[in-house]
């Protein structure tokens, strides 16, 4: 009797052994997190940065590629991938071509166009977006938020009509809601959302490079568009020269560049001054 | 010892079977001439002939370790669970061959928090959704009035069709959509502008079913074939 309770002792403090050491080691998780003290940055502040970066960007595109491009010539349309249509992304267009290449990333961010006034009726906000769109339109102030269904930390930006051509297109395009958009209204906003409520200093960067990438990825998916046109006096000559100077477009890395000018230093600022609270953080926890 | 007790006799020739048992299931169970035997069911329209290692690719690291990550996810030791064996078959494996820069409805598109109460009917952040595999077919919903979710309230400007939109919306003819048009929209053809000169219900059922593509023979990008997925994966392996 003796024997066989010993035997089962034995048995069961090895399966508690084998259990320990099983538990230690195994496949690296992906969704490893940095420990909690480099967490630096609120998501909100990175949402912002990047919102931020977006309407440069998207200002650029508007003012620089759509509207100096329409003076040459160049078309723009919704169906600017269909084989017959010869024209470039719209600029919502053009944010929702970066919006899906960040989806390709592993970076869990997310990135809408939306209004209460939109061409294409699937932008259309509703229910809680379309309530914190209504303070957006009188503050133009960013409202940030945790969408509980979704578990996402999510964040609102006016999108501003910055350029002639954001106005002059949406009021007179065939489908259009709204006629008497002027220059400085709150066209819509942009929603950003992310999974978690502070990032690590990694993980803010991925995030501005995701969303970099997507810029490259669109603009590169426009200039194959153009590759492909069929008659080649509609094809613009790529290269450093800007659609204001002739019939040119730049090229991705001088397109990328000129947003990269026009944003780093915020950015970098920004980053920095995560970096100084995390050296603090350091300095009072030793 | 074994003539000592006829019971430990039994005992050894059972376990002589079950490793004999073990070792040639080990062996002949992976043969590509198995998979048949171990399909859930037959493979979807256009994916006939793939490997069942095209879409369960092989899980993240050893079976031990892959069991090691379980048992310490079971004690709270780690936050995720890790796929075992083969891993999980989601979007991304799909989208690994079946990505298009001009997908109409992308996946990604859904999880916008505006498209909630349509997702809570059709879960259409999910490819599988639709498509789900090993069921011979090409989509698995019973009906193709799916559009009603998102287009409840479409108005069309300029309407270019002789019936109009909002008489087919008002006659609740959510069935009529996909006569016009494509879903995923890479279909290279031309839209009948009479109702009468769409493509007839009964083709677009058959399709759906898996039967022939009413819509047209081209399209704009084609899927990577099990060849280009692989010399692609090899690529970025290296």
């Amino acid at each position: 009797m003796n024997h066989l309770r010993s035997k089962g002792i034995f048995f069961l403090s090895l399966l508690f052994i084998t259990i320990i050491i099983q538990s230690c080691g195994g496949v690296p998780e992906e969704t490893s997190s940095d420990g909690t003290s480099d967490k630096v940055f609120a998501v909100a502040d990175i949402l912002t940065l990047v919102a931020k970066e977006n309407d440069i960007t998207r200002t650029l595109y508007t003012k620089g590629i759509v509207g100096a491009g329409k003076k040459q010539g160049l078309k723009f349309d919704e169906d600017w991938q269909d084989d017959e249509i010869e024209a470039g992304p719209l600029p919502a267009l053009f944010l929702r071509g970066i919006s899906s290449d960040i989806r390709k990333s592993p970076v869990p961010l997310g990135l809408y166009l939306g209004s209460d006034f939109p061409i294409n009726a699937s932008n259309k906000f509703q229910g809680k977006q379309a309530e914190l769109f209504e303070k957006i339109k009188t503050n133009k102030e960013p409202q940030h938020f945790f969408e509980e269904d979704q578990k996402l930390y999510t964040s609102m930006f006016a999108d501003l009509a910055v350029a002639a051509p954001c106005v002059n297109c949406h009021n007179e395009h065939k489908n259009t809601t709204k006629t008497d958009w002027k220059l400085g209204d709150v066209m819509g906003a942009t929603t950003w959302q992310y999974p978690s409520d502070s990032l690590s200093y990694k993980e803010a960067i991925d995030v501005i490079k995701a969303y970099r990438n997507g810029t490259k990825a669109i603009y590169n998916a426009y200039l194959n568009e153009i590759a492909a046109f069929k008659i080649d006096s509609t094809k613009p000559s790529i290269g450093d020269k800007w659609p204001s100077k002739g019939f040119y477009l730049p090229t991705a890395e001088v397109f990328i560049d000129s947003v990269r000018k026009l944003t780093s230093y915020k950015s970098l600022e920004k980053l920095l001054a995560g970096s100084d609270k995390q050296k603090n953080n350091d300095i009072a926890s030793n | 010892m074994l003539n000592k007790n006829p019971l430990r006799k039994r005992q050894y020739k059972g376990t002589l079977i079950g490793i004999a048992v073990t070792i040639v299931a080990y062996i002949i169970l992976p043969l590509k001439q198995s998979e048949d035997f171990l399909s859930l069911g037959p493979l979807n329209t256009g994916h006939e002939g793939l490997s069942c290692s095209a879409c369960h690719t092989d899980a993240k690291g050893s079976l031990i370790q892959q069991i090691q990550s379980n048992i310490a996810y079971t004690f709270g030791a780690r936050k995720t669970k890790a796929d075992f064996g083969t891993q999980n078959v989601d979007n991304k494996k799909c989208l690994a061959c079946h990505d298009r820069p001009n997908d109409r409805h992308p996946t990604h598109r859904f999880l916008e928090p505006r498209f909630k109460d349509a997702i809570a009917n059709i879960d259409a952040t999910q490819c599988e959704t639709c498509h789900r595999e090993h069921n011979d077919t090409r989509i698995v919903l019973a009906n193709a009035n799916f559009c009603v979710n998102c287009h409840y309230d479409l108005e069309v400007k300029n309407d270019p069709i002789d019936v109009p939109h909002a008489t087919l919306i008002e006659n609740k003819q959510w069935n009529t959509c996909l006569q016009c048009h494509d879903f995923h929209g890479n279909h290279i053809y031309k839209v009948a502008d009479k109702i009468k000169d769409t493509i007839p219900l009964q083709q677009i059922q058959e399709y759906l079913k898996g039967g022939m593509d009413p819509f047209s023979s081209k399209k704009k990008h084609l899927p990577l074939s099990e060849e280009e997925w692989l010399k692609m994966k090899q690529k970025y392996a290296n």
